[in-house]
């Protein structure tokens, strides 16, 4: 069949043209139709801050005329992935909303601007330096965090009282929180709160309470199999005495609060971020949901910190990078589009837009803020973005805890697994 | 055995068409042009990216820098240093043994059992099929969790606790959630069943043959290139599930990796852990395990597969 | 068996608080603002539009699939060709590698041809017999059928393509009809593909706009995801009522003729 050999031959070309291509080179640009210039600008979020933030945008529109935004948005699994194929290919959007652990892989992939090239456009005095180094990759900065949350341990206070166990106090230890636990259980019967040992997270701010960090400035492991293990061997314990959640109840943490053991009625409390804190108002309407800090080390020493919730970031082969920072700019520092957005990405880290919108929090969102002004000044600069490898680690920090709670490895074994895993993905 | 027809030529090959000597070479030029179309999607929408994923199989490949060649040690380390990856093996082996059996041996029944219905066919058969229409969603999952969990409904009927969340059970919940789905292969032994000609029925009724001789004569073989096409499809798909597992267990193949199916692996290592160049060797793997099963059962076919375009043996 | 989906409606209409933690099947009270919640998100774009754009790929997708797969499957099944088993064997193995290992050169392809943000990518390929399950499906039909049709079509001097339009085909029925159903109901359900090539809202299908809207990792909205899984699913529930009636009226008693 020679036809069919042309096709082969002329197919290999292809292919090689596609190797070369996946080297990195961009895909074709979309260039503004009737002379507008056209951004396309996506996020993740819920129809809430869909609509907000398309308002915000068109607001944008109108004063700069020269420039339309084309929006689009989903569910942060969706997004994931499809920005992930969209930059893979050379595609990536203009204007991006990122997580805290995309920074490191998307800005040393070459997907992100250094967006001190297009410093004049950008206004960021108003940021935290501490939280805008968050958004540095090797000194360069090429993302700046919307909007700021922290861990908390989340309870239900009438419960609580009822069974006659004191609130959290301020500055309480982990020992302080494990004899809390304990003293829950054995008043109600119920497991005192979520085992902290499935959560990469959490066991960050044990770390830190102890002085350590899950990664050295190098994007090294900051800790050794002995820390994972003790950690690992405090929360077993506190497992098999029943004063956290079993194993079956542990392994179906997903990140929603309909399966936490809080939520599913099995528990007093959880630890968790602040911002998703607020699904248990609808789950649990007779609860008096209330926000205590996570605990510090036995020294004092707070493990929690303001950690980005999310970031703006502009994609390098973008063909407008000077109209795009001017849409990053515009979204993070205008007064005008603060109002309208509110706190629908979190509290802002912009000091001057928090200290406006603060006024007109409502409900959870006013909690969410008190809880964090509580905070203010006491809590230690957040680390660096962690290294690319740490998305694939979160994952294996939950599975290795898995063999520990199921009983299937001791706190030991386990750790050392996690280590030679971590290693072996920090290499890479 | 009752064939509508004498066979026109006698094939000692196998039940997948196998190059013969072109005996009407008028029709070569016809068959290429009404394959034109596959040909055309072949080679440009599934040839092309399947090589860019064999070769980034070999490669080092992170989504955004430009892979880099590393040889076989994808599939070094696949082999000899990651215990997850036999894990997700042994996980998948499973389920194909225990989804695929009894999938198609319950479509198989229902199928028959709506044919030789005389009321309420059709409210039957969109019964049946109903739960397929859900696809695996992430909704029918939340559904399926909350039935199999402590304090669900099979813990209520059998006092078994949950099976979401216990290591040994968990697979069977997700299995089950397959199994439920039987939905496509039941219409497509439907619409085998609705090809059979009426008269091999009433020919064999005249012959005096009982129901169950007719089952065994007459439906058994003028069915089989289906049931061989729903044995091929369904294990197929069984080594490649995905969605179910992914939604049951939030993507993370709980509890203790007792659902980490082979492809759910494999979208972890690619794009959780972007390790791109791993997750296409895998991908491959799979494809020649799926390969050898497939030409095992194609070989097999040629004992019990009938084609009445090939004639009876 | 329809069980599960009992559940799935009742608990449509539950309030947060009993979604998870009530194993009752009915609820408690009506919480018809699951339903609002689910439509909300979708108001700036019709559900009038959203459902058209949906009908428009999955019929699309369906003549595409029909058509190419039957052309593809009578090559196979019934004519004779160099490399036919070879290429067979090609096209069973095109479905057994998984999916997610193509995705991103699929996606760099149609970002050259500059369909991404277009239908293109969702409906070309139907139309160029990429699905193998469907082409695999047709062979399987058309070879139960007896060889003699076709001699007798030839004696009548029919050519390839007339035995193929005039005999073939509506002796295959159902399977297209199969085709046609299977091909309708997955496209509509195909969220992922989907969620990869359409950018713009205007743009989006009542199951890509319903999920995005409805954002899990939201707080508390297991109820109206269900009510959106409902919503969602209205439109194929039709759909196979309406066809599924088809798949009884295949060739059982038209029978042969030799």
């Amino acid at each position: 069949m020679p036809g069919i050999r042309t096709r082969k031959s002329s197919a290999t070309a292809v292919v090689l043209a596609l190797c070369a291509m996946l080297g990195g080179c961009s895909g074709p640009q979309e260039s503004g139709g009737g002379g507008k210039v056209v951004l396309r600008y996506t996020w993740w979020g819920n129809p809430d801050r869909a609509a907000r933030t398309q308002q915000a945008v068109d607001l944008f529109e109108k004063g700069h005329p020269g420039i339309e935004v084309q929006t689009s948005f989903s569910g942060y699994d969706a997004y994931k992935q499809k920005l992930a194929t969209q930059a893979a290919g050379g595609d990536a959007p203009d204007v991006m909303q990122l997580d805290y652990r995309m920074i490191d892989q998307y800005a040393s992939g070459g997907v992100l601007l250094d967006l001190a090239e297009q410093r004049s456009a950008l206004d960021t005095d108003a940021f935290d330096t501490g939280l805008l180094a968050t958004g540095k990759v090797d000194g360069r900065q090429y993302a700046i965090p919307q909007a700021r949350g922290t861990e908390t341990v989340v309870y239900d206070a009438s419960q609580w009282k009822a069974a006659g166990v004191a609130p959290p106090r301020e500055g309480w230890t982990w020992n302080d929180w494990a004899d809390t636990m304990r003293e829950l259980a054995r008043r109600t019967g119920e497991p005192g709160g979520t085992d902290p040992g499935w959560s990469e997270d959490a066991f960050e701010v044990w770390l830190r309470g102890r002085g350590k960090a899950l990664y050295t400035e190098d994007r090294q492991l900051g800790f050794t199999a002995e820390d994972l293990t003790r950690y690992w061997t405090f929360t077993d314990r506190l497992r098999r005495e029943g004063a956290v959640s079993p194993a079956e109840e542990t392994t179906q943490l997903d990140g929603t609060v309909e399966n936490t053991p809080l939520g599913r009625g099995r528990a007093l409390s959880d630890n968790n971020w602040d911002a998703p804190a607020s699904g248990y108002l609808g789950l649990l309407p007779d609860a008096e949901i209330a926000l205590a800090p996570m605990p510090s080390g036995e020294g004092g020493t707070p493990g929690q910190y303001f950690k980005p919730s999310m970031f703006m970031g502009v994609a390098a082969d973008t063909s407008h990078p000077e109209e795009s920072v001017r849409l990053v700019d515009f979204m993070l520092n205008d007064p005008q589009a603060a109002k309208i957005l509110g706190a629908t990405r979190g509290i802002p880290v912009n000091e001057a837009l928090r200290e406006e919108i603060a006024p007109d929090l409502k409900d959870f969102d006013r909690t969410i803020y008190d809880y964090q002004a509580s905070l203010e000044g006491e809590l230690k600069a957040p680390p660096q973005a962690p290294p690319s490898g740490d998305s694939a680690l979160q994952t294996t920090f939950q599975r290795d805890y898995d063999q520990v709670s199921y009983e299937r490895m001791s706190p030991r074994e386990a750790a050392e697994n996690y280590l030679t895993e971590a290693k072996a993905e920090l290499r890479s | 055995m009752t064939t509508p027809h004498m066979p026109t030529t006698v094939r000692g090959e196998g039940a997948a068409p196998s190059a013969r000597p072109a005996r009407r070479p008028r029709r070569e030029g016809a068959a290429w042009v009404f394959l034109s179309p596959w040909v055309l999607g072949a080679c440009v929408l599934t040839l092309l990216p399947m090589a860019v994923s064999l070769y980034l199989s070999f490669t080092d490949y992170d989504l955004f820098n430009a892979p880099s060649w590393v040889g076989l040690r994808n599939y070094t380390q696949m082999f000899t240093e990651d215990p997850r990856y036999w894990r997700s093996v042994g996980a998948t082996l499973t389920y194909v043994v225990i989804a695929v059996p009894l999938q198609l041996a319950l479509a198989l029944v229902v199928a028959l059992a709506l044919k030789n219905m005389r009321h309420g066919k059709a409210f039957y058969r969109s019964a049946f099929y109903a739960p397929s229409l859900l696809g695996a969603s992430m909704s029918i999952a939340l559904v399926w969790r909350a039935i199999f969990n402590d304090g669900g409904t099979v813990d209520h009927l059998l006092g078994t606790g949950g099976w979401v969340n216990k290591p040994g059970w968990a697979l069977l919940a997700v299995a089950l959630l397959t199994v439920w789905q039987f939905g496509a292969p039941m219409v497509i032994f439907l619409a085998g069943l609705q090809q059979i000609p009426g008269e091999l029925y009433e020919a064999a009724e005249v012959d005096g043959a009982g129901r169950w001789r007719q089952f065994l004569s007459i439906t058994v073989p003028m069915l089989s290139p289906v049931i061989f096409f729903n044995l091929v499809l369904q294990t197929i798909q069984a080594f490649q599930v995905f969605t179910p597992a992914f939604a049951i267990s939030a993507g993370k193949g709980g509890p203790a990796d007792s659902t980490l199916f082979y492809t759910l692996y494999l979208y972890d290592r690619g794009f959780v852990a972007s390790h791109m160049g791993y997750a296409s060797a895998m991908a491959w793997v799979l494809l020649l395990a799926i390969g050898v099963v497939t030409a095992v059962l194609f070989r097999t076919s040629r004992s019990w597969v009938f084609y009445a375009s090939e004639g009876d043996r | 068996m329809l069980y599960p989906l009992a559940w799935l409606l009742a608990t449509s209409v539950k309030p947060a608080d009993e979604v998870i933690a009530s194993l009752d099947l009915l609820p408690g009270r009506l919480e018809w603002s699951n339903y609002e919640t689910a439509l909300e998100g979708v108001n700036d774009i019709s559900v009038g539009r959203l459902l058209g754009n949906s009908l428009l790929i999955a019929t699309g997708a369906v003549l595409g699939n029909v058509l190419s797969c039957s052309l593809a499957a009578y090559a196979f099944a019934r004519l004779r060709f160099r490399f036919r088993g070879p290429l067979f064997a090609f096209m069973i193995a095109t479905i057994m590698l998984p999916h997610h290992a193509v995705l991103i050169p699929q996606y760099i392809i149609f970002n050259q041809l500059g369909m991404v943000n277009t239908y293109w990518p969702l409906i070309l390929p139907k139309f160029l017999a990429t699905e193998a399950f469907f082409v695999f499906l047709i062979v399987q039909f058309m070879r139960g059928l007896p060889r003699e049709l076709e001699e007798a079509a030839r004696i009548d001097g029919c050519g390839p393509f007339r035995s193929f339009f005039l005999v073939i085909l509506p002796l295959t029925r159902p399977a297209l009809i199969t085709t046609a159903i299977f091909t309708f109901i997955w496209t509509w359900n195909d969220f992922f593909t989907q969620l990869i090539y359409l950018f713009s809202p205007e743009k989006f299908t009542l199951t890509l706009a319903l999920r995005s809207f409805v954002d899990a990792s939201s707080t508390s909205a297991f109820g109206p995801m269900f009510a959106m899984s409902v919503i969602a699913l209205l439109p194929i529930v039709l759909f196979f009522l309406a066809f599924q009636r088809f798949l009884v009226e295949g060739m059982a008693n038209s029978g042969i003729k030799g």
